[in-house]
């Protein structure tokens, strides 16, 4: 009767941006008479951070305080196509659509900047809010005076559209998976350590901590990006040990129907979390940044898994790994049961659950 | 001072967590009709009878909305990108999972609507039902759909998502040991705090004001209009700020069924789902199935993969043939893995239908690839870390798809990992980096594969 400590290690990568890619997403911004911008983006923040992130990046892009710019996603009336918040693809692909949008936005304040500053727009530049010419940082105009100039004196409106869209990967042959292009916009890595505590008497699986290390290519926002992570770990251990929506299956009755039946991880679940951030920056993502919202959440369960085995000497590759699975586990140990088959080089783990074994019309085997 | 790089606040969060922030629920308009619907109380069966007479005739109801009300009543999420549509807006004559929508009520308040959905006279003859993916094919398995209990239509119509790449027989002849195991993670809901819910408004101009809580706006909006075989100008969709999504707001689940009851009864609609509608009649997380068996060396090396994944879809196909496809590409996990033989079926069973859910397809491979990776490392009384550092994917590895890793950080992310730990790497693993393999880190399994892909 004792409580095991366990240490299991998972390595994993993900995809950017929808699977085989054609996913667009569009942007405009227009500028209002004392610079302030407004940005139309029909990307849904749905807790990700996207109108945060999409502001950073049209404020840097353009070179004003990131306070001067609104962001707009309310409906599809103003805002162009957006495909979606899903696929880790808001701060990459959506993000290098406002990112153009607002490129276009800084050439066309230089253009008119440069009229009325009688000089040409190559040797200005502009940062926080102020058009200065290169070299000469007390030469120059607020980027307000600018704007105003637009509306009222040049006549025009300054906006500026931008479209990302990578193209539709094709199948040269279904047959083999073989595509004729990348299907991800880029792809990120990350890892995870788990360390857990197994209670071999009420079969308890506790995760005490998860040390975890992403490459995000860039990150906009460390903040938010350490949320991800954060957030992600604890779905992931909410997978590892927790939750199921058929707590009795193959019995599909009895399913939870609210927070006090379906186990969804608490306060209480809380491990100690140590998170690295690595920035290998993306060959074309903006700032170099990469998509890791959905990736959060891949790694923890086979290092919970692992850690268990490293524990208490039992693989249970069924999740979650209740206190029932983890006192059934240990009884198979104690009677010797839970040995692989090793038959010449063939080593065969979990036979059991094959589909050679629990079903009748598919065999299927090495 | 730069924004990008920056520890900003979130823009909305001081709203979100001062409780002023609009979500859909908060949007409240003059003349507004609460609808409730009835599902199915049934696995599987088929329809034989069904009068909303009653309900129409009672006082407050303004409007039953029942499948003979919806112009397009199959369309499918992903016929765009070629998946056939196989599930109704509301069920016709069979209902295939347990909470499926059958007829939707709108009356002056919520009560009315309950009252309304109970005033429908229906009648079922239920049929048996299925619940697991390993029994499907079996010859006395309960039948799903007329054309069997696997999605018949991946390109080239193929029953199955193939990867072939290399030569799977001479990588499990030299192999010195051949591991299998089994990996089985669960359905799981998206359980996001904001439950599904929609407020349709008709305009005096004729169009319709949708607010949705999407995570997809125009996604959302073409769903709606296919349904209702209107142009977009006749939609506005309102929403962008979402109380959770986790995937299971791609769906487009309470918004066309809302706009349809709106038109009818030329009143604002709102549907709002109880947590214990989302609990059991929203869609889940799939539960998959997967059966690796790798070809591995003595020191190490991982030489071909042999993979089998069922991917229970539930009822309906929804976004599945796409998660599996996206889980195919993915099926080597964070290595490099030349001989590879994969076959995953989008499987069918009377569960509630299974969509999109965060790292949708790769969050199950990920599970099975690295659990089955320790398994390895312990059967070969390898190093963990060693053993994947090994067959890490480097710049210039091709993926299962033959597509060349252009900046693949796996090594990077191990010896961070190692160095978090005080894991002490011999040296060759500690001097490693991601660049272009040479040396003992390019076996003649790999020189193979690199010299036959041109690279």
């Amino acid at each position: 009767m004792a409580v095991h400590r366990g240490r299991g290690i998972a390595a994993i990568e993900y995809p950017t941006g929808m699977n085989q890619n054609g996913d667009p997403s569009q942007a405009w911004i227009k500028v209002k008479p004392d610079g302030r911008i407004d940005v139309f983006s029909g990307t849904a923040d749905i807790g990700n951070g996207a109108k945060t992130i999409q502001s950073q990046i049209v404020a840097d892009t353009i070179g004003v305080p990131y306070e001067w710019v609104t962001f707009d996603n309310s409906n599809t009336d103003s805002s162009p196509v957006c495909t979606g918040t899903f696929a880790s693809r808001a701060t990459f692909v959506a993000g290098k659509a406002v990112l153009k949008a607002a490129r276009e936005v800084q050439r066309k304040l230089l253009d008119v900047a440069a009229q009325e500053m009688e000089i040409s727009p190559e040797d200005l530049e502009i940062e926080d809010g102020r058009v200065s010419v290169k070299g000469l940082p007390d030469e120059g105009m607020d980027v307000g005076e600018v704007a105003g100039a637009a509306v009222y004196g040049h006549g025009i409106l300054v906006t500026g559209t931008g479209a990302q869209l990578n193209p539709y990967a094709a199948f040269t042959d279904p047959g083999t998976g073989e595509v004729d292009s990348p299907p991800h916009a880029a792809i990120s890595y990350a890892g995870c350590v788990a360390e857990v505590e197994v209670d071999d008497v009420t079969g308890e699986v506790r995760v005490t901590k998860l040390t975890q290390s992403y490459d995000v290519g860039r990150a906009i926002n460390p903040s938010l990006v350490e949320g991800q992570i954060q957030g992600g770990a604890i779905m992931g251990l909410g997978l590892g040990v927790l939750e199921t929506s058929y707590p009795y299956y193959p019995s599909v009755e009895h399913r939870g129907s609210g927070f006090g039946s379906y186990y969804a991880p608490s306060p209480l679940d809380m491990p100690d979390l140590e998170t690295i951030i690595i920035e290998n920056p993306s060959e074309d993502g903006p700032y170099g940044a990469k998509g890791i919202g959905e990736m959060a959440n891949n790694s923890q369960p086979a290092a919970i898994a692992t850690a268990v085995y490293d524990a208490i000497g039992v693989w249970i590759t069924e999740l979650p790994i209740t206190p029932e699975a983890v006192l059934k586990a240990l009884d198979k140990k104690a009677a010797g049961e839970d040995q692989p088959r090793r038959d010449g080089k063939m080593v065969i783990f979990d036979e059991d659950l094959s589909v050679n074994t629990v079903g009748a019309g598919l065999q299927w085997t090495a | 001072m730069k924004a990008v790089g920056a520890r900003l606040p979130r823009y909305d969060a001081m709203g979100h967590v001062t409780g002023t922030t609009q979500f859909v629920d908060d949007v409240r308009v003059p003349r507004m009709l609460w609808a409730k619907m009835l599902r199915s109380p049934h696995h599987h069966a088929a329809i034989t009878r069904m009068d909303t007479s009653r309900a129409e005739a009672m006082p407050g109801v303004r409007a039953v909305i029942t499948w003979e009300d919806v112009p397009l009543l199959t369309y499918g999420h992903l016929e765009a990108l070629g998946i056939p549509a196989d599930e109704p807006l509301l069920a016709k004559d069979e209902v295939r999972y347990k909470g499926q929508p059958i007829a939707l009520v709108a009356a002056e308040d919520v009560d009315t609507a309950m009252a309304g959905v109970d005033a429908i006279d229906i009648e079922y003859s239920e049929r048996p039902a299925l619940f697991d993916v390993r029994k499907a094919f079996d010859s006395d398995s309960a039948q799903i759909h007329p054309w069997g209990n696997w999605y018949p239509h991946f390109e080239g119509e193929m029953d199955r998502r193939k990867i072939r790449k290399g030569d799977i027989d001479e990588a499990f002849e030299q192999a010195d040991k051949i591991i299998s195991g089994v990996y089985r993670p669960a359905a799981i809901e998206h359980v996001p705090v904001e439950t599904q819910v929609c407020l349709a408004v008709p305009e005096s101009d004729g169009r319709l004001t949708i607010y949705s809580c999407t995570q997809a706006l125009y996604f959302t909006m073409g769903v709606i209009a296919a349904h209702l075989q209107v142009p977009l100008n006749k939609l506005k969709v309102v929403g962008g700020t979402v109380g959770g999504g986790f995937g299971g707001k791609v769906d487009t689940a309470s918004d066309t069924v809302s706009a349809l009851a709106a038109m009818k009864a030329g009143r604002p609609v709102k549907w709002r789902w109880t947590r214990e509608e989302e609990f059991l009649a929203s869609s889940t997380r799939a539960p998959w199935h997967m059966e690796i068996i790798d070809a591995v060396t003595d020191n190490g090396w991982i030489l071909g993969r042999k993979m089998l994944t069922l991917h229970d879809s539930g009822a309906y196909a929804r976004f599945s043939p796409y998660g599996v496809t996206k889980h195919s590409f993915h099926h080597t996990g964070a290595y490099t893995i030349p001989n590879l033989h994969f076959d995953g079926y989008v499987v069918f069973t009377n569960r509630v239908p299974t969509t999109a859910m965060r790292g949708f397809g790769v969050t199950s491979i990920s599970f099975a690839v690295e659990t089955h990776m320790s398994r390895v490392a312990n059967e070969l009384g390898m190093d963990p870390y060693e053993v994947r550092l090994l067959n890490a994917n480097r710049i210039n590895d091709t993926s299962p798809n033959r597509i060349r890793y252009t900046d693949p950080s796996t090594v990077d992310v191990l010896q961070s990992l190692a160095g978090a730990e005080g894991v002490q790497l011999e040296g060759a693993y500690a001097g490693m980096t991601r660049d272009p393999r040479s040396g003992d880190l390019l076996p003649d399994h790999l020189v193979g594969q690199l010299k036959t892909e041109g690279h």
